[in-house]
């Protein structure tokens, strides 16, 4: 399914997204490369998860078309695993239950896909909590739990959409090191939405950075020429990650206070 | 003080407590002569009847009839109600269409229903049974529409994500998520199908507690009414009991006041 390394995971080419009412997003045009760690910050409201829903074939643009691996993207993205912002656990399902999911709807051999939820039990931290149901969970172990669901399936994409913005600091921390740790050895490609630059910066490769709403546009894809591994709990006071932040908050500051003066008009 | 000690007696004693007092109370009024007997019974007098009912064995072809026509009215209820609660639920179409329609049947009193029915049916069970199904039906329809139409998108939109055809979305996310509302629906439907049907027995019937507290009241046997009711209430409690034991199971993955204090650790 992949093309050769260093192609193109996915590719919005000239994208608009209309609802009744409201354009959400405005002729976009943005790639990922296959393999690289690509995030969207903007301002609330911008239309970032629209552009995250469109690459997971959830909604179709209005104009303009998204292509994965080259392809154009009809329906549901069968190569993209999805990680929502809100609780998308299924309640009445096992820590277990859930991550079996994935491979039970794609018709996996059951010996298997048991073996491997094992293995993401472990791997995720959640031993001895495989039989509890989401709500007995605090909000880090069930966004564990949806990270596991998320990669068991083994998809060739990963979409996040604020993952951990519902999170306490530390516990995110925590968790933005887990993903980094899990993306490391996997050559996946990652488009991760959220609000909060440092974030963005810190797990990055490239980030994206989308006007204020409605009718966003792309401002600008900055590079992160940071070296991995990366220490999450260091880097923000490393002086490169200072001058990156700078260069692109000095962009995204003015959308910011656009998107202020709307929400006070 | 006081009102700490009082904490440390269960529940359970002050309950009893209340209904001795009630009970002793009408007594106490019937004997002194402040309740007529002849208008109020006495629990004494009641609870001798329902004995004699009971233990005499001319309660149990009433009885049978009458869960028999509540348990029919249950089952056949709840399951149009849950078929097509999904279907207009997942249909726009087929749920607009008939939106209108299930607003005027069910804006309809059914006891108005039950001479219509007795002329269909006639005098044996199925006219119980049809009163008792306009009844369960639409509370089921309803509360099964209302689970599938607002099911979380995220849960559905995650699922899809995961590789859900169709039929599979169904399986694991809507009728489960659409459980917790029916499950809701149980207690109120099977008190209404009890009560249905003992008004239709109470209408026009030859067996049923309805018909024991219709004959009763015929001949002014007060006693006899509030035997049948006394029989009645110990029904609908026991089915209560059961229908709590069985949801307890079923929904045994949602949270429950004690779990939410737990927490748990990240």
């Amino acid at each position: 399914m992949n093309g050769s390394p260093g192609g193109t995971a996915i590719r919005f080419q000239g994208v608009t997204k209309r609802f009744p009412g409201y354009t959400a997003v405005q002729n976009i045009s943005l790639e990922a490369r296959e393999g690289s760690f690509l995030s969207v910050v903007g301002p609330s409201g911008c239309g970032k998860s629209t552009l995250l829903n469109m690459a997971a074939g959830l909604t179709q643009p209005s104009e303009g078309a998204v292509e994965i691996f080259g392809k154009p993207l009809t329906g549901i993205n069968a190569s993209a695993g999805y990680m929502f912002q809100q609780d998308a656990l299924l309640p009445w399902k096992t820590v277990r239950g859930n991550i079996l999911l994935g491979p039970e709807l794609r018709g996996a051999d059951a010996g298997q896909a048991e073996q491997s939820a094992r293995e993401w039990i472990r791997r995720t931290g959640l031993e001895g909590f495989a039989d509890r149901y989401p709500h007995q969970l605090s909000g880090g172990m069930r966004k564990r739990v949806a990270m596991a669901q998320t990669w068991i399936v083994n998809p060739d994409i990963v979409l996040m959409d604020e993952p951990f913005g519902a999170l306490d600091v530390h516990t995110r921390l925590r968790m933005e090191g887990e993903i980094l740790a899990l993306w490391a050895g996997s050559r996946k490609t990652v488009m991760f939405v959220t609000h909060d630059l440092e974030e963005a910066i810190a797990l990055s490769d490239e980030v994206a950075v989308l006007s204020a709403g409605p009718a966003s546009r792309l401002v600008g894809v900055y590079q992160v020429g940071l070296e991995r591994p990366r220490n999450l709990i260091d880097i923000k006071t490393d002086p490169r990650f200072v001058e990156i932040y700078r260069s692109i908050w000095g962009d995204l500051r003015e959308e910011v206070l656009k998107s202020y003066e709307r929400i006070q008009a | 003080m006081s009102a700490s000690r009082r904490n440390q007696v269960p529940m359970a004693v002050w309950q009893v407590l209340l209904g001795a007092v009630l009970l002793l109370g009408w007594e106490a009024g019937a004997k002194t002569g402040v309740l007529q007997p002849f208008f109020f019974s006495r629990p004494s007098d009641v609870l001798a009847r329902v004995w004699k009912m009971v233990a005499g064995g001319g309660i149990w072809e009433h009885l049978a009839a009458t869960v028999a026509e509540a348990s029919l009215s249950f089952l056949i209820g709840v399951s149009g109600g849950v078929v097509f609660g999904f279907l207009l639920a997942r249909n726009r179409f087929l749920g607009d269409l008939f939106d209108p329609y299930i607003r005027i049947v069910n804006a309809l009193p059914r006891v108005v229903l039950a001479p219509i029915f007795l002329l269909w049916f006639g005098l044996g069970i199925w006219s119980k049974v049809a009163l008792g199904v306009t009844v369960v039906f639409f509370i089921v329809f309803f509360n099964t529409f209302q689970g599938v139409r607002e099911v979380d998108p995220v849960m559905v939109n995650n699922a899809r994500m995961l590789g859900a055809s169709e039929r599979q979305l169904i399986r694991h996310v809507l009728i489960p998520s659409a459980l917790t509302w029916i499950f809701s629906s149980l207690h109120i439907s099977i008190g209404f199908a009890i009560i249905a049907v003992v008004v239709g027995e109470y209408l026009g019937s030859s067996r049923g507690i309805g018909y024991l507290i219709s004959q009763a009241e015929g001949v002014f046997d007060t006693t006899g009414v509030f035997a049948g009711m006394a029989i009645l209430a110990g029904v609908v409690l026991a089915v209560g009991a059961l229908v709590d034991r069985l949801e307890r199971y079923l929904l045994r993955w949602k949270a429950r006041d004690s779990d939410a204090a737990r927490g748990g650790v990240s």
